[in-house]
């Protein structure tokens, strides 16, 4: 298992290459994590101009993404890993799906934003979404910390605290649905747009959490395959 | 043999001319992509036993301070390509080596070349370990003795069973018998005593094929310290060890002419991890994926 071996073993090499995989997904995380952030402040501040920046820092992610999947699948080949340690590597490739998907996301939020021209100045949709943008990220961050802690209890925990999320974007529908008349069809479509994707984020973050609980005890929380749950 | 401080003169003067690059065989004999110093340079290497030819029209270039593996099924000829590194098939009357084989752009072949330098300065480990019926002390120190060592020789065993991964396991024990060791720590003897002439090469020759899993790992774990410090050519049987431990993969092949002679050529040499990914050629895929050999 990735974090746990013994000073003298004998594979030091290979576990050398597992985790510099692993501190790979904590780094390609923390550059999507400050992504959603960064899409979050030109959505919920109006920053127009963080739009190119929010396009721009996805091209370090997807190649991280590039370079991670094929050390994983050169590991796989070429280290014959068995158990936890294969566990580790065939989860990597799913949690870096679920990165590269999330980094994704957080550029399609600044994409709407720039199709609007700035988003409807209304204050109380714009608190509701500055307590989802903090709500996702939170719940992001969990997903990343998972990677590093390898937490045995990490599906359960990061699905928990989604809840708060999905509870924040019904409110956010509720009110882009009261204000509809006041901000225009094509902006409701857009805040609804972004919404999902945020909530998508978080999503990704849960995956994330079960894919590492599968990692360390072999079983998908509830026994059921993170890709079962999973809706797109 | 020339001495190290003139290694660094024929290498550094030692472009390759253009006639050489285009007289390049159909067989790609540098990984791309791959800047690395040379250590051994060999072109159009055939070994014949009398009348027997072994291996056919070989091209490579061995990078320092990196492990190749010679991969390939049973008379391809790997394991004779590897005893060419260090002229061990001098030692067989009926063999013959035709072709260039350059150590630091030096022939290997030349008249004026001495052998047993060759091979003190490429130092071989062999399938099965074979200690001499000494101490672990002597078997260590015989080498650096008989090639007139003037240092402190106690300080010398020490620093090569270090090296080889064994001192802790030994260090009360010197003066024991070598037959008292398991294979294991036989063979990491074995790596000490090559260690201990300070040679820059060491050549492995199925190093691990009559050790257990745990050994295996062991002197696997130590090649990859080990190529700090020296250039490795491993001939091995496992595919598997090959993909493990090396960063290059010369993969061979065997084929048979009419008169049912079989011979020995390289069919494709890469970084390990293509080799393991996306070999180019066919027969390698079909080699490395247990689809024959």
């Amino acid at each position: 298992m990735v974090l746990e071996h013994p000073q003298d073993e004998t594979r030091h090499h290979f576990t050398e290459i597992l985790h510099e995989i692993q501190h790979g997904l904590v780094r390609m995380g923390s550059l999507v994590e400050e992504n959603v952030l960064r899409a979050g402040s030109a959505m919920v501040e109006g920053r127009i101009g963080l739009v190119e920046m929010v396009r721009n820092a996805d091209e370090p992610i997807n190649e991280m993404y590039a370079r991670l999947e094929r050390q994983t699948f050169e590991t796989l080949a070429r280290q014959q890993p068995v158990a936890g340690d294969l566990r580790f590597l065939v989860a990597t490739t799913r949690i870096l799906y679920e990165l590269e998907r999330s980094g994704d996301l957080a550029v399609n939020c600044v994409k709407v934003l720039d199709r609007l021209h700035g988003l409807p100045e209304h204050p109380e949709l714009n608190a509701t979404l500055r307590q989802l943008v903090a709500a996702t990220v939170k719940v992001f961050r969990m997903g990343i910390d998972a990677i590093a802690d390898m937490t045995d209890d990490a599906g359960v925990v990061i699905e928990q605290a989604d809840d708060e999320v999905d509870d924040l974007v019904s409110e956010y529908y509720t009110t882009i649905a009261q204000v509809s008349g006041d901000i225009g069809l094509d902006a409701g479509i857009g805040l609804s747009r972004i919404g999902r994707f945020l909530e998508r984020i978080a999503d990704h973050a849960v995956n994330i959490g079960e894919n590492v609980q599968y990692i360390v005890t072999a079983e998908f929380p509830g026994d059921t395959h993170a890709a079962l749950t999973d809706e797109d | 043999m020339s001495e190290s401080g003139d290694h660094v003169t024929t290498r550094a003067t030692e472009q390759p001319a253009p006639a050489d690059e285009t007289s390049a065989e159909a067989v790609e004999t540098h990984p791309p992509h791959s800047p690395v110093t040379p250590i051994f340079r060999v072109r159009d290497l055939n070994v014949f036993y009398a009348d027997f030819h072994a291996v056919k029209d070989v091209n490579l270039i061995i990078a320092e301070n990196e492990i190749t593996a010679l991969i390939g099924p049973s008379g391809c000829g790997k394991s004779t390509v590897l005893r060419c590194f260090n002229r061990m098939n001098d030692l067989i009357d009926i063999a013959r080596v035709v072709g260039d084989v350059r150590y630091h752009g030096t022939d290997l072949y030349a008249e004026d070349v001495d052998p047993v330098e060759v091979r003190r300065r490429i130092g071989m480990v062999f399938q099965k370990p074979n200690p001499f019926p000494k101490s672990i002390y002597d078997n260590v120190a015989f080498g650096p003795k008989i090639s007139g060592f003037k240092g402190n020789l106690d300080e010398l065993v020490e620093s090569s069973l270090t090296k080889a991964a064994l001192f802790d396991e030994v260090k009360d024990k010197l003066g024991d018998s070598a037959y008292a060791l398991s294979g294991g720590q036989q063979q990491r003897l074995c790596i000490a005593r090559a260690i201990a002439t300070s040679p820059d090469v060491l050549l492995m020759d199925e190093p691990c094929s009559a050790l257990d899993p745990i050994a295996t790992m062991r002197i696997e774990e130590l090649m990859q310290n080990l190529k700090q410090d020296y250039t490795i050519l491993i001939v091995t049987h496992n595919m598997q060890q090959a993909a493990r431990v090396s960063d290059k993969t010369a993969f061979f092949n065997v084929e048979v002419d009419e008169g049912g002679q079989r011979t020995g050529h390289l069919v494709e040499f890469d970084e390990t991890g293509k080799i393991f990914t996306n070999p180019a050629q066919p027969a390698t895929e079909d080699y490395i994926t247990g689809r024959f050999g």
